[in-house]
Formats: C-alpha cells, structure tokens, sequence
C-alpha cells in the first residue's frame, strides 16, 4: 500500500526530490525489542537548504556509550523533515571512530576525525573526538543495569515491580531503589538468579530471554543492548557501583519542539545529563510514551510516526527521569497567512504565536450579546437580566465590555460565585467539620473573596490556623483532614496543582517524587492534633485544632528513618526546634520564587474561564502532562506574581483578551482544534449557575429544605443539602481535593429532567413566574417573544425566530398562555441555555 | 472531557483493530497448501522451540503449565492436557495446536497478537513431517571452571560423620575439605546449576549434593563419602530444590522445592521420590524429627508446618511469621523455625500436636492447644536468619544469617553457648559436628572458616575452589 503525498511547492528554488521511506530500520536491533512489521509508506518531498545535524560535533568518551546522529533537511515551503533514516553516514577515519548504517557513531581509539553524511544529495558533517579511559570500563549496576529492568518491563507495575513482586521476584517499582534490587539480585536464595561463573547461564538473563519457561514472556533477544548490557554486569562480578557514583541529573529529547504531516516519522534522540557534565545518548535505553495516541505513535527505539492531525506531547523516561518533547501533527497548507501577533495582550501574543505554527485562524469574537451572557456566567454564575442586555446592547461606548468586568466584580453574586469554588477546593462541610464550623469557615471565604485578599495571604492563613472555630474560622481546614497524610495530600493538590498520593506507598509513576518527598511533606503537618472543642458541648463535629510543637518528623516506611521536612522539588530548609512548622511550609508555598503555587493557581483560574487549563487536568501539573501553551502559562504566570497575586486582576487580564471573546463558530482552519483557545468550546453550566440562572429567567425561587430560606443554590453552605437538581447536574459533594469531583458532564437522565422534570415545567407555568407576568403586561406577540428570549437565552431573537414565535402564537391563539409557556419551556430545553458558548 | 475523548478513541481502535483480524482471519481460514519437501526440513530446535518459547511458555510450561498442557517437550505435547493431544504426527490440519492458532480471533495466545502465518506454517509443515524431536538431550550443560574468575558462595556445609572433612556447597560442585588437616581439597561437580544442600548420611557413606537448574529442574546427586564415586543421579521436577535433610534410616533424603512441595527422594534410585503439598510457595527447608516420623517445613509462605512422613498428611501449621521462614531443624522435644523476620522459634511438638487426630479427611488435624502454649522463642538475631544447623547429636543449634555473627545454642534451654562475631557477612551456610566443638561457616565471599567451639577460636579459612583473582 503505497500512500503518495505531495507536498505542494510554491517557489521555483533549486529543488531536490527525495523519498523518504518510512517505517525505516532506524533504531532497529539496536535494542532488539520486538514490534510489528511496519508497512513502508513513501512520502516525497522537495528539499530546500543546507542540512542540520545534531550534534554537530561530538566527544566520546566511552567504549560502549555510542551517540547517534540525527539528520534534518528543510522543506522549500520551510518545514523541517527527518532524513535521519535517509542519510549515508561513513567514517573518514575508522580506526578512531565506526559509524553505522543508522548513524550511531562509536569510539575505537583516541584520535579526531570526521563522519560524513549525505542525505537528498546534500551533505553535512560531524566532528568527532574520541578520548576513552585506558581501560575498560566496568559495568555500572545503576548506568548500564537499571535501565535494562525498566526497558525490557521487569519492574513495572504489572510485574516484578508489584508491591509483592511476581513469583518470588520483587524488583522495586520502576527501579525506585536500586540498592534494594541489587541485593535481590545477588543474593537471594544463594545467588540462584545470576551466575558469575557462567554469566549466561544466569536465571535473571535466561528468563527474558525466554530459555526457560517465563510468565512474563520473552522481554529481549539475545545479542540486543539489553542482553549485552546485563551479562556484561555478570561478566564484571556482579559489583554494586563504587563510592560516589556520578548522578543521572536530567534527561532531553531532541527535537524538542516537532511539527509534522500526517504519516510523517521523527527520529528522536534522548540524552542523559549527569553529574560529572558528562552527557550520554540514551535513546537506546529510553522508555517512550505518547500521550495522545489519536495524533501519534512511538516505536520502542524513539521513532514517532504522525497519523492524525493534532498535538501531543511524547514523554521519554530513562531510570526515574523524564523529558518530553511536543509534537504538532498538520497538513502543509502554503496559502496559510498567519494571523498578525497581538503586542499589547500578553495572553492574545502567545496563543496567537502557537495558532501560527498550526495553521490556524482563531474564529472571530463574539457579538456583545454572547459576551455579555458569558461573562455573567463565568463571573458571577448567573445570566444577566433581559433589562442588564438590553442597556449592554445599547450602550455606544467601546470600553463596555472592560467597564462591565468591574461591574460584576462588585456584584454579590461575584462573592457567591468564587467563594462556592474555594468552599468546594478547601472541602468545607459539615462530613467532618461542624455547623458553625462551616458557615465561619464559608464567612471567612466570602470576606476575602469580597475584599479581593492577595491569593498568597489568603492561602497563609490559611494553612495556620489553630483553635476552635471561635479562636480562627481557617482552622476548619484542618478539622476536615483526617491525618497529616490527608493534609498534604490535599494541600499539595490544590495549591500546587500535584497529585502526591501515589508517593505514600511508592515513587510516583508519572513523576519523580518519591516516598522521601511525600514524608519531607508529611513532616510539615503532622504537629497538628485535633480534639473536641470543650466550649462547644453537644455540637456534632465541634473541634479545635491543637499543635505538638515537639512532635518529631515523620518516619519514612522503606527507609525506616525520620524524614526531616523537605519542600517539593528537594531543599530541605533548617527549622528550628518548637516552630509550627506549617508556617515555614505557608512561607515558602507562598513566596514568589515558588514554581508550583503561583503557576497552578494561574492555571486553575484559567481552567475557569475556558474548557480546559492551559494545562489539563488543572490539579495533575508533572513533567509528564506539559502545557499546551507553556509561554502562555509563563507569561500569565509572571504577571500574576507580579501583581501580587492578585486574582482579580488575573481574572480581568483574561476576560479582556480576545481569545476569552472569541465566538464557538469554527472557521475553515480551526475546526479540529479543541486545545488551542482558537475558538470559544462551549461548557455546561455548573449545577448551581444553571439553577440560579433558572431561577432568575421563571422568576420562580427554589427553596433549598434545611438551608436558610431564599438562599440561591451558590450560597448554600456545603453539598449536604438535598437537592434532586444540583445533584443530578454534578454539585460534589466536597470529599475529595480535586476538581474532578464536580461533575461537568451530560447525560440523559439531566435531558429527562429538563424535558418532564418539574424545575423547568412547574416554573414555566407557574401564576407567579415570568410567563404569567409578561402576560399581564399587555405586549404583542412580538414583545412577548423578544422579552422570553432575552429572560431565556439573555440575547434578541432573531428576525427568523420572531416569525416563527408569531405564527406559533396566531395558531394557538385561544391558549396565549399555553402558547408562551411552550416558548420558554422550549428555550429553556434549548442547547443555548444550558451552555456557556 | 479527555474521559470522553480517550474511550471514544478505544473504541475506534479496537474497531480498526478487528477489522484488520478480520482480514487476516480471511487468510489464516484458507490454509496454505503445505509442502512436503519443505516438511522433512523443519527443525524444531532451530524453528519451532524459539516459536513455542515465544507464544506458549508464558502459560503452557515449567511445574504448573495451564490446562495441564506442557509444551517443554515434544512429548509432553503428544500427550496433551485436559483438552487431549495437541496433534498427531502427518495430521496438521486435523490438530487441537492449528486449530487453536488459527480463525478470526483464534483461541491461543489469548490477549495477545495472533502467530503470523508464516509462523503457523512453520508448525504445520513440522507436524507433517511427523513432528520430528531433533532436540538434544542434555543440551543444556552445566560448566564448571578450572580455576573460577570470583570465589563462588558457600550455599551449603556439613560436617562427615567423623568430623574430618567438611562438604561445601560451591555453586555448580561439591569440595571436600580438610576440617583441620592440609590434605588438598576434593573436587566433585554435578549436573546441577546450583547446589544449596550437601549432607552426609547418617551412617556416613553416603554424601548428598541437592538442589538443581532454576527453572529448569531440581537434581540429586548421591556421591559414595569415601571416594567420592557418583552412586546415582536423578532430575526430578521443573525446578531446584533448596535444602532438606536424610531420614534418620538414612533412607530418604526429603527437600524443599521451589515448586512449593516437600520432596522424598529415596536413595535408591529405582524407588519413585514422593511430593507432599503442604505449603503455598516455595519450600525452604526440611527436617526430620529424630524419630523419623514426622517432618517439619517452612518456606517463603512464611509458615512453619509439620507433616506424617507415612501419610503426607499435615499435622498442623505451628507458626505463621511475618516474613520468610528460611531455615528449620528438629530435636526430640522441638520443631524450630527462623527467617526473614530475624526471630528463631520452637514449637514443643508434643503440646502443639496434641489432641490432633489424623482423620484422612482435609488436613485432619484438629489441635486445642494455642499457639502462646507451645512456643518457646530463641533470643531474637540481629538480622536476617539465613541458615541453622544442629549438630550431629542434636544438642546445639548454630544460627546465622546476615548479619556478620553466628550464634550456637543448647537446644533444650535456648541458652546460647557461643558467639562467633566478626564471620563475613551475608553467611549462607553453617555446620556443625557430632558434638558442637567445631563449626563450619560459609557465605556470599566463599570463604569456609573453621571454628573451634565454644572458644570461638578460628582454625583455618580455606577458598574450596582455584580463584584466579581471590578479591
């Protein structure tokens, strides 16, 4: 099957024609890993340029720690393609330095010389320095071992890396601790699982190999690095690593940044930089993953094949490290005219830079109607009134839409709205904390989200509290952690955007945390005791945060020893005897140089105002899960810390960007985008905003049984209330840190709801609601239309839709009433209701 | 969200997924016309075995294969499993192994790739050609060097029954050495990758060398302890055993095996060996109580368990650590467990036995007496228990393990008698002889060291084996 797609050429330069063979040999028995035939696919493509090799010139210091070489060529219309697989490579002097047929380059003996290379009859070549030590070297347990148990699949979850190990064989997950799996290896049950002797006869070499019978199957060939790699080791004794081995620092993927069309295949190179500054290609030995498989596919040997349009990151590990590198899969369109890149938006400048390099137009904004009901909705979780759109579309001023930003600011509605987000984020309710616990904790909240405290003070004090509720309403979010652990957990989530519960039991799999951070962590909170507050006899959940200022540090269960508190990402800061240490925590957490606090929080707000963050999940930030737009998140970040972490502020630099305006209507370019903010996506409205909204457009209250009477559904004071319709739309019920526990989602039984359900029927046809009011004010049909469109759908109906309103209305004219109710029952069951778009 | 969109892309790849096994089905249906030329020249060795190892082992080999299929040997395969044969000779197409290879989502491997064609080929071509088994036998070799590149470890130590000589277990071989003397050692190598058990008979002629090829096969080798003369070989199972000890008759030879059962391998080698399945993971260790009735056992299941020699059957779990149980021995009075957890026990097997009654049905055993009335602890050592040994006269016990000091006892009392600080750490094996005046230490550095007990006075340290670079 031969797939043939040209690239169009749109300028007369000298041009090549090549033919790039896909599903290449590149990489192959390098590892010996197994994997599918490839059916070759023939791309051909006009050349344009010089050649780019990387590295343009290297140093090999090691016998058996080759480096490859990747080739690039550029297209005439300036994209760049891999020839890597393409390229002859010859050595101009082999007895320094042998070169494959692939391009990785070894060192024989001490010299300098030179790799050439051709590719589509353009050449380019390396300079090569070859200074190996004067004997051999060893074997290295950690460098040459290690990788191969995580390479070949032995310690991971599935397997030996199993808390329990597999069958008799326990290998620590994911080669968390090499010094435990080295003794494993060489000594447990009389060195059955290697021989020294007789290397290839060892168990741990047989079994992979499949020689004997394996559950696991066969995990390499004989002869491929990892075979060579682990008797190598046996060969040399079977040694731990000597004193002060040198330190795995950092991993890179080169390319690191790759835009491709579909079918297209990328090369890609991974190194390792270590302590000594020494850096090794890795490529061999690396893991690959891709993140969004839809877009892409990654071979054992780091070959990235592009199959559908999109991007994705593709992550590589190697030992406990990981590196990625984002892909861009798009279809050559020469006639693309990029969009000019806004100067005076910070946010508009990035995501319209990004869109450029996709070939994407952004859609255009939104017509002031839509912006309006929008903004009210993200803002303050409510529609504005038919009387509020109205002036709004009346209004000539330009600056309309930035002077209603600061409208809704000091509107109560903006209190409610953001005070339910961080009731919901800080998890209060009455699960664990007490009644009046709850509402200080909730006035506490709505106080400082009303006088817009800088989010880093709102977060220190936080993270302080102590006493009863009477002594400091915080103190309530310590009341509502079980233990230490669950404080951290929580407080890691939802200020630092990390996900640390994995590294409780062992290392993170996705990221490199391990049970030293969690418990440097844990040591932070674990001063705190809670006990029964004694001046609040009888009430349910009544406690009072105590502190046991000489509690030592946590223990660490696989090291056995006391973990001293350790900040996230490894400083461990001098803190003195008798100090709360969470204050030491709250100060760091908080400072402008933390990488975490600052950049999550920018996110989440983000999160807010669009379908998804700039990174996603909002509350799973790792190396693993880039940000689609990391210049964007930067940027934004950098301004938010530079304006004193002030949230409104942030909130207005984004709602005043044009990409926060966009319209959902997709363009010719932009259809296929749902990553970008190219275009608005639209949401479902959260549970209590819908009925909120509900509410104001029937003008028929809800009443909310154990919550004080006409409290709006954002007011109510935690998710212990009972009620049918926000459950049904997602309230969570605040047990969990994270944001996935409000349910976004759309089902049938919410559909049904609408449809036969009595919040939308009863409201509609209710003697006090809107109908029945319009009704008495004597309008025409088309008044009475216009003013159900605006209470509904907060926009005017459309020439279309008033001629269809009246001649609905003519028909029905006997039942005026009926008529109406089915109108704004029926905008009510619309899309345009129920989504922010 | 991203929920959605991920499970809607499983979807349609699992969807793309069959679409393309339905193609291939299509082929796979319409089976190739063989060649008969071309089935005369297949080889299973070169073709087929890497075939099986790949595609079947996961499932269908080594001590417990599923469905009772084991597809090690082309025997084994004639025979079949549950299901029956999986082919007879000549007949490919007519067979349970083509059958279940082939089809639009064929049977075998499940959850895997399907064998390509040419692979399918490749067996039916075999089985045409009537299946030839041009595997050799033996093919796996142990070797054993002249002079070794690293000393190998001490697995295993014991004292002849004249206290001369002492066997050491030195991976692949067995050394006698001198115990006091300068006489050069004896070197006897056997069959097996790995040797974790040496021991004399009690009449002192014969000398055993246990353990076997990981996941290959468990051996026994009895030497005749004069000169050393191989008196029988056998291969038993499908994978090593550890360490054991000879019926007081000097009969029988019982061992744990890493196939979770207790072995009795009678010595002589026309008399079938026996397996008990007593334990749910690997058996360490085995030891007779004096009286040669009953057995006492403890594995990587963390029990320690006593069984009837006669019947098999278990008499009772005495004990359940918390983690391996290494090592166990057994005196007139005791059954005595220790392991991982670096606690030695002693089960009072007359208390803990009593009242049990062996119906025939289940286990049987129906004991009263609690755990806290029959368990007298040994002091507690300071790591990892490794090895225990009683002397010939069943009046001490030698502890070790590793943590760099061996620690001997008096049974009876639980009094310890020596300590020998300062023996290479990790210690893998012990001896001790007829009286507990000497002692024989072994480890991972493959050193024996001789001490003269209860001084703790070390007499000699001997490398069994020519080391070519003794660091």
């Amino acid at each position: 099957m031969m797939k043939l797609i040209r690239a169009t050429i749109c300028n007369l330069l000298a041009t090549l024609t090549v033919l790039l063979v896909c599903g290449s040999q590149v990489g192959r028995m390098q590892t010996g890993i197994a994997y599918g035939d490839d059916t070759p696919t023939n791309i051909s493509l006009e050349l344009a340029g010089e050649l780019t090799v990387r590295p343009s010139e290297m140093k090999l210091i090691h016998r058996r720690h080759p480096q490859s070489i990747i080739v690039t060529g550029s297209t005439s219309d300036g994209r760049l393609v891999d020839l890597t697989s393409l390229a002859e490579f010859k050595s101009v002097d082999e007895n320094i330095a042998t070169v494959n047929t692939v391009g990785w380059v070894s060192g024989i003996a001490n010299g300098t010389t030179e790799i050439k290379i051709t590719a589509g009859g353009k050449s380019a070549q390396v300079k090569v320095v070859v200074e190996l030590p004067e004997s051999a070297r060893m074997y290295s347990f950690l460098h040459d071992v290690m990788p191969v148990l995580s390479k070949s699949g032995c310690n991971q979850g599935s397997c030996h890396g199993y808390s329990l190990g597999k069958n008799g064989f326990k290998l620590s997950l994911r080669g968390s601790d090499p010094s435990l799996d080295l003794k494993w290896i060489t000594e447990e049950f009389f060195e059955r699982r290697i021989n020294r002797h007789n290397p290839s006869a060892s168990l741990i070499v047989t079994k992979p190999l499949g020689d004997v019978p394996h559950k696991g199957g066969v995990r390499f060939e004989r002869g491929s690095l990892l075979h060579e790699n682990l008797l190598g080791w046996i060969q040399d004794g079977a040694k731990a690593d000597g004193e002060d081995p040198v330190e795995l620092i950092s991993t890179s993927i080169y390319p690191e940044k790759i835009v491709l069309g579909p079918q297209m295949q990328q090369q890609l190179q991974l190194l390792g930089h270590y302590s000594d500054g020494t850096v090794r290609d890795v490529t061999r030995l690396g893991i690959f993953t891709v993140n969004t498989q839809r877009v892409a596919a990654v071979t054992d040997e780091g070959l990235v094949t592009a199959t559908e349009l999109g991007e994705t990151a593709v992550v590589a590990r190697f030992e406990r490290i990981f590196a990625t590198a984002n892909f861009i899969v798009l279809d050559a369109n020469p006639d693309f005219e990029p969009t000019p890149v806004p100067t005076d938006n910070v946010i508009d400048k990035f995501v319209v830079q990004k869109l450029n390099r996709l070939n994407i137009k952004p859609s255009d904004l939104a017509d002031d109607a839509t912006f309006l009901r929008r903004i009210y909705l993200d803002l303050t979780g409510i529609q504005p009134t038919a009387e509020e759109v109205r002036s709004f579309l009346a209004d000539a001023d330009p600056n309309k839409r930035e002077k209603t930003v600061d409208v809704l600011f000091q509107r109560s509605e903006f209190v409610d709205q953001w005070s339910l987000k961080w009731g919901d984020l800080l998890q209060n309710s009455r699960n664990r904390l007490s009644e009046p616990a709850v509402f200080a904790f909730r006035e506490w909240i709505r106080g400082a989200v009303a006088s817009n405290m800088p989010l880093d003070d709102f977060v220190r004090k936080i993270l302080v509290g102590r006493g009863g509720v009477s002594d400091d309403p915080t103190s309530a979010y310590f009341v509502v952690s079980k233990d230490a652990d669950d404080t951290l957990q929580r407080a890691t989530q939802v200020f630092c955007g990390i996900r640390m519960l994995c590294a409780k039991c062992h290392p993170h799999p996705f990221e490199n945390w391990t049970q030293g951070d969690y418990y440097g962590l844990h040591s932070f909170f674990n001063q705190v005791t809670t006990k029964n507050d004694p001046r609040l006899t009888g009430v349910a959940n009544a406690k009072s945060v105590m502190l046991n200022l000489q509690a030592g540090y946590s223990r660490n269960p696989r090291s056995g020893q006391l973990q001293p508190p350790r900040y996230l990402g490894g400083d461990e800061p001098e803190v003195a005897a008798n100090t709360d240490r969470r204050e030491v925590y709250a100060k760091w957490l908080t400072s402008r140089e933390n990488p975490f606090f600052a950049r999550s929080m920018t996110n989440r707000v983000w999160s807010y105002f669009f379908h998804r963050g700039i990174i996603e999940p909002v509350d799973d930030l790792r190396t693993t899960n880039p940000p689609i737009n990391p210049e964007l998140l930067d940027a934004l970040t950098k301004d938010f810390v530079e304006h004193g972490f002030d949230v409104q502020h942030l909130m207005k630099r984004i709602v005043s960007s044009q990409t926060y305006q966009r319209g959902s209507i997709a363009n010719a370019t932009n259809g296929h985008d749902d990553m970008n903010f190219s275009r608005a996506i639209p949401r479902r409205i959260s549970a209590e905003s819908l009925l909120d909204s509900l509410v104001q457009a029937t003008n028929v209250p809800e009443r909310f049984p154990g919550a004080p009477a006409l409290f709006t559904a954002k007011q109510l004071p935690d998710g212990n209330i009972q009620s049918e319709f926000l459950s049904l739309f997602g309230k969570p019920r605040r047990i969990e840190a994270c944001e996935c526990e409000r349910d976004g989602g759309s089902n049938m039984l919410q559909a049904l709801h609408f449809i036969n359900g009595k919040s939308i029927l009863s409201r509609v046809t209710s003697g006090n609601g809107r109908v029945a009011q319009l009704l008495k004010e004597k309008l025409s049909d088309e008044q009475l239309i216009a003013e159900l469109y605006l209470w509904s759908l907060c926009r005017p109906a459309s020439k279309a839709e008033v001629d269809l309103g009246v001649s609905f209305f003519k028909k029905y004219e006997a039942k005026r009433k009926e008529a109406a109710e089915d109108l704004m029952w029926a905008l009510l069951n619309s899309k345009d209701f129920m989504l922010v778009h | 969200m991203t929920t959605t969109n991920s499970i809607k892309i499983a979807l349609s790849t699992s969807l793309v997924a069959s679409l393309l096994l339905l193609n291939s089905a299509v082929f796979a249906m319409e089976l190739t016309p063989l060649d008969p030329a071309k089935a005369e020249t297949v080889s299973f060795r070169k073709e087929v075995w890497p075939i099986l190892k790949r595609h079947c082992w996961g499932c269908h080999s080594g001590g417990d294969p599923k469905g009772e299929l084991s597809m090690d040997t082309v025997a084994e395969m004639l025979k079949g499993g549950e299901t029956g044969p999986m082919f007879g000779p000549g007949k490919p197409d007519q067979s349970l192994l083509v059958e279940q290879i082939i089809g639009v989502e064929p049977a075998m491997p499940p959850e895997k790739a399907p064998l390509s064609q040419a692979k399918v080929d490749i067996l039916r071509h075999w089985i045409l050609g009537g299946a030839k088994d041009d595997s050799v036998a033996g093919e796996y070799k142990v070797t054993i060097p002249e002079t070794y590149k690293y000393a190998p470890a001490i697995n295993s130590l014991a004292f002849s029954t004249d206290g001369k000589r002492v066997a050491a277990a030195c991976r692949s071989e067995v050394v006698l050495v001198d115990a006091e003397g300068d006489e050069p050692p004896q070197r006897l190598p056997t069959n097996c990758d790995l040797i974790s058990h040496v021991e004399f008979s009690p009449n002192g002629e014969l000398l055993v060398a246990a353990g076997g090829s990981p996941a290959r096969f468990g051996g026994v080798t009895f030497f005749k302890a004069s000169d050393g003369s191989v008196v029988n070989t056998r291969e038993i199972g499908h994978d090593t055993f550890f360490r054991g000890n000879f019926s007081p008759d000097g009969l029988t030879l019982a061992l744990g095996g890493a196939d979770g059962a207790i072995h009795l391998v009678p010595i002589d080698p026309n008399s079938p060996p026996q397996r008990f399945e007593l334990h749910s993971d690997w058996v360490f260790d085995v030891a007779y109580t004096p009286d040669g009735k009953m057995l006492v056992s403890g594995g990587r299941d963390k029990a320690t368990k006593v069984c009837s020699v006669e019947t098999g059957e278990l008499l009772r779990s005495v004990d359940s650590s918390t983690e391996w149980i290494s090592s166990v021995a057994a005196d007139e009075q005791f059954g005595i467990g220790g392991g991982r957890a670096k606690t030695v026990t002693g089960y009072e097997l007359k208390i803990a036995l009593q009242n049990v009654q062996v119906t025939g049905a289940g286990n049987g055993a129906k004991p009263i007496s609690r755990r806290a009335q029959y368990v007298k602890a040994f002091e507690s050592q300071p790591g990892e228990v490794i090895d225990m040994v009683t002397s010939g006269d069943r009046k001490s016990i030698a502890i070790g393990g590793a943590y760099g000091d061996v620690r001997v006892y008096t049974i009876a009392d639980r009094k310890r008698t020596a300590l020998v600080s300062g023996v290479p750490n990790p210690v893998f094996s012990l001896a001790l002889n007829n009286d507990a005046t000497r002692l024989a230490v072994g480890g991972k550095n493959g050193e024996v060291r001789i001490y003269k007990l209860p001084e703790a006075e070390l007499l000699k340290t001997i490398v069994p084996v020519p080391v070519a670079d003794p660091k």
